[in-house]
């Protein structure tokens, strides 16, 4: 029985209406939870647990309204986040042209860093796309995010990864001490013998139920570097 | 300022006071109307210190000053005090003309002024002396004070000090507090009588001021639609919110008015001693106190909630809250709300830090110390939220005007439906309906949750509901817009004021984190909203949104506040029901238990009837023997008649009744028996007959004492006439007889006479017969001998003082009888006429064969009658008057 890092973070998704935050998370959680969650329940808010080497992530994951007239809230939302998913459509100039403008916002409003990632979506359909991912990538590396594309409706693994990348980001943010805001201490509670990663704990919390995810791909993803920091 | 100038100085009525080391001079010399355009032109014309200027240093401690603060002066002079120095600035033109002025008033060219501002009624200024060297000290200090009267109080220097220096020298206070008629005036002028209530105005004045304000602020509103202005009343809100949001309106008038009054005390060229009006500490109460339940209230839950933790824990998180609490209520008047939310997120990570650290705290796991941290949220804010305006709406913010702006606001929108806000809500759906109602009962339910985690808890629950409400899988893009609608469709009451509580005082991680934490961002996001809303936030035209925001509020109920009301009603319904229910099954139960109860008593009653009727038939009638009660007053009635006639008829009598007994019990007809063994006795002696009257009476009073009839009758076939002497005795002296009989052995004479009974008066009777012609007169003496010899001729002597029935002797015995007071009621007169007969008896011829018959039966009944006497004490005292004649008569 060994103490395990746990880290408690609060990651928000962004992006503009219509394309697929709610069906990346519903995706995502749905696949995880489709034994816990009655469809009834809203996908708007849930906490999973992602369990890395030596270390387990509490990932809060806060969904936000996409409509251009809630536009005006989203510093609610975003205030005191650790993470951000910046979702744009592949198929759709304009909400990579909104994403550009999340960043700049999540730049001046938030003072402490933040792993941002940038998720193209709709990655099926690739007939109509729009932004080139060597574009969206190019701007990725140029905020210090990590990018990938997932497809909502066949493409599991890359949401999959999303959250792996983020979580792993988030563990190497906590390392550095810099951001005061994610919450990290040492839990006698967690064997890590006893859970093999991977394995969903069941863990009664909140509706939306938690998750482990497995752990196999963080090396090579994990590049999310933390923002400078905008503490005036 | 001009008008200065005018002012007769020769006018000015100017008052002194001399005391020790006081040479004060004070006057009001200038008018109130001149005064009053002086305050306004300071007020808009001075600019008080700031920054360090505004501080002060005591005891090395900075402190805010208590009042503003400004100096004007010549060119490079300067005025130093606590450590401050204080730059003078070049004189500003109304201060220029009250210098002027001071020089025409007393001739002095002051070349310093510093100029104090009180604000409110706790701006002051301490207890001090101008004493700073730089001072001129053979110039006076002038006063000027303007604005509200303020308490102007003047100490001796060593009435100050502490120890053998000090001397009680009371304080001087300005009498310039007193209040001018004028000052009573309305301030229009119009000659009425202000009122401080009515802000100096007269009651007409002042409803006009209050008109052209409401009016102002109408137009203002108009101008600018924000919500944050205050918009006339509508009055078309239910009657409990209308009556309080006047209510809101007073206090918000009552504080707005105090800003205005706030004071300017121009004090210039340095006062020569204080003034000070301390009334905020005098206000404040000396020691706050926690009310103990709070302590209970932790302890008992930590208890139900936490048993696994150890009582240090406990004691930890109760001395944490305690001195939160204090923490919170000493700083609520200093800080200001953003300041003392600070302060109490510091407590909170404070707390955190010490269950981190502190060795109590050491195998408490990370979520229960997240609990713990809300359990000691939890108690605290509790307590300090019923705490008037201290952090729920605390005073010197906006809160509860705007929730009176947002109340109305959302009155306002009240036509907002689901289409403009692109919910996808199935208004028919009943399930959609409840959804919504219990939403909506849930949001109105935060304003009565007490802390701040429980109000979160609360918009936890509405969001919940409001998650069901959309379309699965709902999203944040459903989310929010359902919640918007909502929040209007529910209005809850003072929103703004419980958000800011949350936002404020809520434990910050919490409030950022989890799903309480998200919700409530949501809830935030929604009232910023509506409070925002505009044309284009709703899509739609502007026009068309202006004409529903022009429409009274009244007309725009929607379908949706039908189908909620239909909701409360439908469960108000449901609860009648339920409890109409509960209370049928109630009644049924009782029912059942009634009927139980009557097939009860029928089967007890049959059951007592079959036993009675068992009984009875087992044991016929039996209860005739009981009649033996008045077959005793036969006996001795029977009895009686021997007693009458003594020797004469007692042979036949006995044989009479010993026959007669017997048949008693069988036949009913016990009174007839006796008379007809009278009547023999009648026919021997019908003197006889007032004497069986008597008996007659005896006989009835018999039945009270009840002996054993049966048991008797044997002894008393034997006894008869014995017993029946000794028994007779009781039917005349009735109980008291036995007491009386007592107390007689002391006096046996009397006792003896009155206890002439008819049975003893016949025994008498006997002995007078030999002793007739004994002396009346001797009478008393002689039954004192009696004891000591009966047999003795002396004895004999008293018998015949019993004798006496002669006339003569009748006095003696009445003294005598007199002499008892029981007695003299009933017997006196029957011993009286017995006296008598018994003379008549004297004719008996028989008598002196009775006498021979006696001695025959005597012995008998003497010894049957000192058995029975033996066992009664009352039967031997009179055990004596029957020997005696017995005696008497062998002798003779």
């Amino acid at each position: 029985m060994c103490k395990m890092k746990v880290i408690e973070a609060k990651i928000v998704v962004l992006g503009s209406q219509g394309v697929g935050k709610t069906s990346l998370v519903v995706r995502y959680i749905g696949k995880m939870f489709s034994k816990h969650i009655s469809p009834t329940i809203g996908a708007s808010f849930f906490t999973c647990n992602i369990n890395l080497e030596n270390a387990r992530v509490k990932l809060q994951v806060w969904d936000t309204a996409g409509q251009e007239r809630f536009r005006s809230m989203a510093p609610m939302y975003y205030r005191n986040a650790n993470a951000a998913l910046l979702v744009f459509d592949i198929t759709s100039v304009n909400s990579f042209a909104a994403i550009k403008g999340w960043v700049k916002e999540l730049q001046s409003n938030v003072p402490e860093a933040m792993v941002l990632s940038v998720v193209g979506n709709k990655s099926d359909l690739e007939d109509l796309r729009a932004v080139q991912s060597s574009e969206a990538a190019q701007f990725a590396a140029s905020i210090g995010a990590q990018y990938c594309e997932t497809s909502a409706l066949h493409d599991q693994q890359g949401i999959d990864q999303v959250f792996l990348n983020t979580a792993a980001s988030l563990l190497k943010l906590s390392n550095s001490n810099l951001v005061s805001s994610l919450r990290s201490y040492d839990s006698a509670d967690v064997d890590p013998d006893k859970i093999p990663t991977g394995t969903p704990t069941e863990e009664d919390a909140t509706h939306t139920g938690k998750v482990e995810l497995p752990a196999w791909s963080i090396d090579s993803i994990a590049h999310g570097d933390v923002q400078k920091n905008m503490c005036c | 300022m001009e008008k200065l100038k005018e002012i007769e100085m020769k006018a000015v009525n100017w008052k002194s006071i001399r005391e020790e080391g006081l040479d004060l001079e004070y006057a009001v010399p200038i008018p109130k109307n001149i005064a009053n355009d002086i305050f306004k032109e300071l007020e808009n014309s001075l600019e008080y210190f700031t920054g360090d200027l505004s501080k002060i240093k005591v005891f090395g401690k900075v402190y805010p000053l208590p009042r503003q603060q400004v100096a004007y002066g010549d060119p490079g002079i300067t005025y130093t005090y606590s450590g401050t120095t204080v730059p003078a600035l070049p004189w500003p033109a109304p201060v220029l003309a009250l210098r002027d002025f001071l020089v025409a008033l007393r001739g002095i060219k002051y070349d310093f002024v510093l100029v104090n501002k009180y604000r409110n009624g706790n701006d002051h200024m301490g207890e001090h002396r101008d004493n700073e060297p730089e001072l001129d000290p053979t110039a006076p200090i002038a006063s000027l004070s303007f604005g509200q009267q303020r308490t102007f109080v003047l100490k001796h220097r060593d009435a100050r000090k502490t120890g053998i220096d000090k001397r009680p020298i009371p304080p001087v206070k300005m009498p310039s507090l007193r209040i001018d008629q004028s000052d009573l005036k309305c301030k229009n002028g119009c000659d009425y009588f202000g009122n401080p209530q009515w802000q100096g105005y007269c009651s007409k004045c002042h409803r006009e001021q209050m008109q052209r304000q409401r009016k102002a602020e109408k137009e203002s509103s108009a101008t600018l639609p924000k919500p944050e202005q205050k918009k006339p009343d509508r009055g078309l809100r239910i009657p409990s919110h209308s009556s309080f949001s006047k209510f809101e309106e007073k206090r918000l008038r009552q504080s707005e008015t105090l800003k205005k009054a706030n004071l300017l005390k121009f004090s210039v060229f340095k006062k020569s001693s204080t003034d000070d009006h301390d009334h905020s500490a005098e206000k404040r109460p000396p020691e706050f106190k926690i009310p103990g339940i709070v302590n209970e209230g932790m302890k008992r839950e930590f208890r139900a909630r936490f048993p696994q933790l150890g009582p240090a824990v406990d004691r930890d998180s109760r001395l944490f809250v305690h001195s939160f609490i204090m923490d919170v209520i000493k700083c609520a008047n200093v800080l200001t709300v953003d300041e003392l939310s600070e302060r109490v997120q510091r407590q909170y990570q404070r707390f955190m830090k010490h269950m981190d650290t502190s060795s109590h705290f050491a195998n408490v796991e990370a979520d229960t110390k997240e609990l713990l941290m809300d359990f000691v949220e939890k108690h605290a804010m509790t307590y300090l939220h019923e705490l008037p305006s201290v952090v729920f709406s605390p005073s010197g913010t906006d809160d509860e005007r705007l929730d009176r702006a947002m109340s109305e606001r959302i009155q306002q929108l009240s036509w907002v439906g689901e289409r403009h806000l692109d919910c996808k809500l199935h208004r028919d759906s009943p399930d959609c309906r409840q959804l919504l109602y219990k939403a909506i009962s849930e949001l109105l339910g935060m304003d009565s949750a007490l802390s701040p985690g429980d109000k979160l808890c609360r918009v936890r629950r509405c969001c919940r509901h409001v998650l069901r409400l959309c379309a699965a899988p709902a999203s944040a893009d459903d989310l929010l817009p359902a919640l918007i609608f909502t929040v209007l469709k529910a209005n809850p009451p003072r929103l703004v004021s419980n958000i800011n509580f949350v936002t404020r005082f809520c434990n910050a991680q919490r409030l950022m984190t989890g799903e309480g934490g998200y919700y409530f961002t949501n809830l935030c996001c929604a009232v910023s909203f509506i409070e925002n809303l505009t044309a284009e936030s709703l899509n739609m035209d502007k026009k068309e949104f202006d004409c529903y925001m022009a429409m009274p509020a009244s007309i725009g109920g929607s379908a949706w506040a039908a189908a909620l009301s239909l909701c409360g009603a439908a469960r108000e319904a449901g609860e009648l029901r339920a409890q109409a229910h509960a209370l049928r099954t109630r009644t049924d139960h009782v029912h059942s238990r009634a009927l139980l109860l009557a097939a009860n008593a029928q089967s007890f009653e049959e059951q007592i009837a079959k036993k009675v009727h068992d009984v009875l038939a087992k044991t016929p009638l039996e209860i005739k023997p009981r009649r033996e009660l008045p077959r005793l007053g036969n006996l001795k009635e029977v009895n009686t008649g021997p007693l009458i006639d003594l020797g004469t008829t007692s042979v036949q009598e006995e044989l009479q009744t010993k026959p007669e007994v017997k048949p008693e019990p069988l036949a009913a007809t016990l009174l007839p028996i006796p008379t007809e063994s009278k009547e023999p006795n009648i026919t021997i002696q019908p003197e006889t007959e007032p004497k069986l009257n008597i008996l007659g009476f005896e006989v009835i009073e018999r039945q009270s004492p009840s002996k054993s009839p049966q048991n008797l009758d044997q002894t008393w076939d034997l006894k008869q006439t014995s017993s029946l002497e000794l028994l007779t005795p009781s039917p005349l002296g009735f109980t008291p007889f036995d007491s009386r009989s007592i107390d007689e052995l002391m006096t046996p004479d009397e006792f003896g006479t009155d206890q002439l009974a008819p049975g003893l008066s016949n025994i008498n009777y006997d002995i007078d017969l030999s002793d007739f012609s004994g002396d009346n007169s001797i009478a008393e003496e002689a039954p004192k001998s009696e004891p000591k010899d009966p047999f003795s001729p002396e004895a004999l002597r008293k018998i015949t003082t019993f004798d006496p029935f002669a006339p003569q002797t009748s006095k003696g015995f009445e003294t005598a009888l007199d002499s008892f007071d029981e007695f003299s009621f009933v017997d006196p007169r029957k011993q009286e006429t017995d006296p008598f007969e018994v003379v008549h008896r004297g004719q008996d011829p028989f008598s002196p064969v009775e006498l021979s018959k006696d001695p025959f039966f005597n012995p008998e009944k003497q010894s049957t009658s000192i058995l029975d006497d033996n066992d009664t004490p009352a039967t031997a005292c009179l055990l004596p008057s029957p020997i005696q004649p017995q005696s008497s008569k062998k002798p003779t």
